[in-house]
C-alpha cells in the first residue's frame, strides 16, 4: 500500500524564487526505507517537510504538485536539531515521551505501553525520570525519537537522526529503523551517514540542487556518478581513488569478497 | 615546554549528578587531539570548563599558564576559540564577515589586524563567497563553518570544537579538515601551531584530521593513546561505546600493511598491494 505519493512537487520557501525542490515524484510504501542523499542544501530536509505536511502549512512558501499521504496512524517527523522540538511542558523524560501519544487522545493504558516500549527501544530506562533539559545532545535525540515512536506513525521522517548519537547509538537507532519497517511503518530520512546505508535502506534517492538526479537500490551509492559527487560509500571511494575499475564494492564485506577472489 | 591545556585532577557535578571524575590530561602546542565517548560521557562538559564556562569542583583547568578560574570567559577567547555543538546559536551579526569579525574586535585587535585575522579565516573555510551575507541565509551546515570561521579568527593557541562535522556533507567535512590542519601545522606567534580538542562522534572524520584519542567514559578519562591504536582495537572500542570506521575496517579486512585509517593512505596502500595506480 502506498502510503506517500509526491507527485511533480515544486516548493519555493517565502519569499525566494529558486525552487528548493523541483518537479521530485517519489512514492513510498509501508514497510520501505528510502534514503535522501545529496550535498547541503540539495533539498533533502524540504522535502521531508513537504512529506510531512510542515511545508508549506507551517513554513509558508508556495507548492505546485499534489502530495498524498494515507495511513492507519499519523505521520510524524523527526528534525535535525532535537533541543528545537522538546514540548517544554514535560519535567520528566516519560513525560516528553508520553506528550505526543497523549495530543493524540490515546486511551491512558494505552499512552503507558507506547511510551514504554519506545523508552525501551531507545534504550531510556535509565533516563525516564530525568529532567529533559538536563540531558546531553545524544541523549536527548533519542528522546525525540521515542516521543515520535509512541505515536505509532504510519510514515516516519528522519532528518539526520544520528547527528547527536555515538556510534553505537547510532547503529541502534539504524537497527531500529529496520524493525519499524519491518512492522510495516514507511519511513524516509536525510542522512549523511553514507556507510550506514547499505544495511538499512531500500531505496536511495539523490537530490541535486532540489532535482532527483537518480535513484535506485543501496547499490547506488558505489556508482561511479555518486562516488565522484562525494556521495557513495567510503569503501566505493576508497578503491576508486586507489585506480581499481568499477564496479567498486559497496561494503567492506563486499571488498573483502573482491579481495579473496583476486 | 607550556602545555596549551592541562586538566589537573578536575572533576564537576551538575547537582548531584557527577559529570566528570579526576579527569587529568594535557595537549602540547599543536596537537591534534580527538576527545571521544558515549552520549552522556561528560565532553561536552569539558568543553564548558576549559572555555570558562562552568569551573571545576575540584581540580584545575589551565589554558597555557592561566588558572580558568583567575580570568573571565571573554579574556579566556584570547587563548581558547571554541564552536559549540549547536553553532547557530553563536551567530548573531548581519553579515558573514562582521559575525567573524565580532571575536577580533571584542579582544581590542588593530582593524587591519582584524581584517587580515577574518580574511584569512574565510579563506581557510572557502567562505569568501558568503562573506556578505546574512548568516541565517545561509543553510544550517554552512552556519556551523561561519561559527568554526569565528573561532579560527581568534588564532588562539588552542582550539576546542564540539561536534565540528554533525550535519556537514562530506565534501565540508573535508573543507573543515583541511582548514583545521592548516591551523595546527601553522607556526604561530607562540611557536607552534594551534593545539586542537575536538569532540566527535564522526570517527571518519577524527582519523582524517587528529592523531591522539582521549575517551571519556562516565565522566573518567578511559584511555589516551594514538588514535590508530585504538582504531585497531574493535573490541575495546565497543565497549567505550565507539565502533570502527569504514576504513579501518576496510584496511584491517583486507589486511593493509600498516593498517591505514586515513581513507587517502588506505587507497596508496591498496593501489600499490593490488597493482593499480593511486589519483594524486
Amino acid at each position: 500500500m502506498t502510503r506517500l505519493t509526491l507527485e511533480r512537487v515544486t516548493f519555493r520557501y517565502p519569499a525566494t524564487e529558486a525552487p528548493a525542490l523541483e518537479d521530485v515524484s517519489l512514492e513510498v510504501r509501508g514497510g520501505e526505507v528510502v534514503a535522501l542523499v545529496g550535498s547541503v542544501g540539495a533539498g533533502a530536509s524540504t522535502l521531508l517537510l513537504v512529506a510531512g505536511d510542515l511545508a508549506p502549512r507551517v513554513v509558508g512558501g508556495r507548492l505546485e504538485g499534489r502530495v498524498s499521504f494515507d495511513g492507519e496512524g499519523p505521520r510524524a517527523i523527526v528534525l535535525p536539531a532535537p533541543w528545537t522540538q522538546l514540548s517544554g511542558m514535560a519535567f520528566t523524560v516519560w513525560d516528553e515521551v508520553a506528550f505526543g501519544p497523549a495530543n493524540l487522545g490515546l486511551p491512558r493504558d494505552e499512552i503507558s505501553r507506547q511510551v514504554d516500549q519506545a523508552v525501551a527501544r531507545l534504550d531510556l530506562e535509565a533516563l525516564t525520570s530525568r529532567d529533559p533539559t538536563t540531558l546531553s545532545g545524544g541523549e536527548l535525540q533519542r528522546v525525540i525519537v521515542a516521543g515520535i515512536l509512541a505515536m505509532r506513525p504510519a510514515l516516519l521522517l528522519l532528518d539526520e537522526p544520528t547527528a547527536e548519537l555515538d556510534p553505537v547509538g547510532a547503529r541502534t537507532l539504524w537497527k531500529l529503523v529496520r524493525t519499524l519497517a519491518g512492522e510495516g511503518t514507511a519511513i524516509v530520512m536525510a542522512t549523511s551517514e553514507l556507510d550506514a546505508l547499505p544495511a538499512i535502506t531500500d531505496r536511495v534517492v539523490w537530490l541535486e540542487r532540489g532535482r532527483v538526479a537518480a535513484t535506485g537500490p543501496a547499490a547506488l551509492l558505489a556508482s561511479d556518478a555518486l562516488v565522484v559527487a562525494n556521495m557513495g560509500t567510503t569503501v566505493a571511494a576508497v578503491w576508486r581513488a586507489a585506480g581499481l575499475p568499477p564496479p567498486y564494492p559497496l561494503t567492506v564485506a563486499h571488498a573483502a569478497q573482491r579481495w579473496e577472489r583476486r | 615546554m607550556t602545555a596549551a591545556l592541562r586538566l589537573d585532577g578536575v572533576s564537576f557535578s551538575y547537582g548531584a549528578v557527577q559529570v566528570l571524575a579526576d579527569v587529568s590530561l594535557a595537549l602540547a602546542p599543536g596537537e591534534r587531539v580527538a576527545l571521544l565517548g558515549r552520549n552522556g560521557a561528560g565532553k561536552s562538559t569539558l568543553v564548558r570548563l576549559v572555555t570558562g564556562l562552568a569551573r571545576p569542583a575540584a581540580g584545575t583547568v589551565w589554558v597555557g599558564d592561566w588558572d580558568t578560574r583567575d580570568h573571565s570567559p571573554d579574556v579566556l577567547a584570547r587563548r581558547v576559540g571554541s564552536v559549540f555543538q549547536h553553532a547557530d546559536q553563536q551567530l548573531f551579526a548581519r553579515t558573514l564577515e562582521d559575525d567573524v569579525a565580532f571575536g577580533p574586535r571584542a579582544l581590542g585587535f588593530e582593524r587591519s589586524d582584524v581584517a587580515g585575522r577574518v580574511a584569512r579565516a574565510l579563506d581557510a573555510l572557502e567562505l569568501g563567497a558568503q562573506a556578505r551575507e546574512h548568516p541565517y541565509d545561509l543553510p544550517p551546515a554552512l552556519r556551523k563553518l561561519a561559527a568554526l570561521a569565528g573561532a579560527l579568527a581568534l588564532e588562539p593557541a588552542l582550539l576546542v570544537l564540539d561536534e565540528p562535522t554533525a550535519g556537514l556533507d562530506r565534501a565540508l567535512r573535508a573543507r573543515v579538515t583541511r582548514a583545521l590542519l592548516e591551523r595546527a601545522g601553522r607556526a604561530g606567534a607562540g611557536g607552534g601551531g594551534a593545539a586542537l580538542l575536538v569532540i566527535t562522534h564522526d570517527l571518519t572524520f577524527a582519523a582524517e584530521l587528529l592523531d591522539r584519542a582521549l575517551v571519556l567514559d562516565r565522566g573518567r578519562l578511559a584511555c589516551d593513546e594514538s588514535l590508530a591504536g585504538l582504531l585497531g582495537a574493535a573490541a575495546r572500542l565497543e565497549t567505550l561505546g565507539l565502533l570502527r570506521p569504514p576504513v579501518a575496517e576496510l584496511s584491517t579486512a583486507l589486511d593493509l600493511p600498516g593498517r591505514p585509517i586515513r581513507a587517502a593512505d588506505a587507497a596508496r596502500v591498496l593501489a600499490r598491494v593490488a597493482g593499480g595506480r593511486a589519483d594524486p
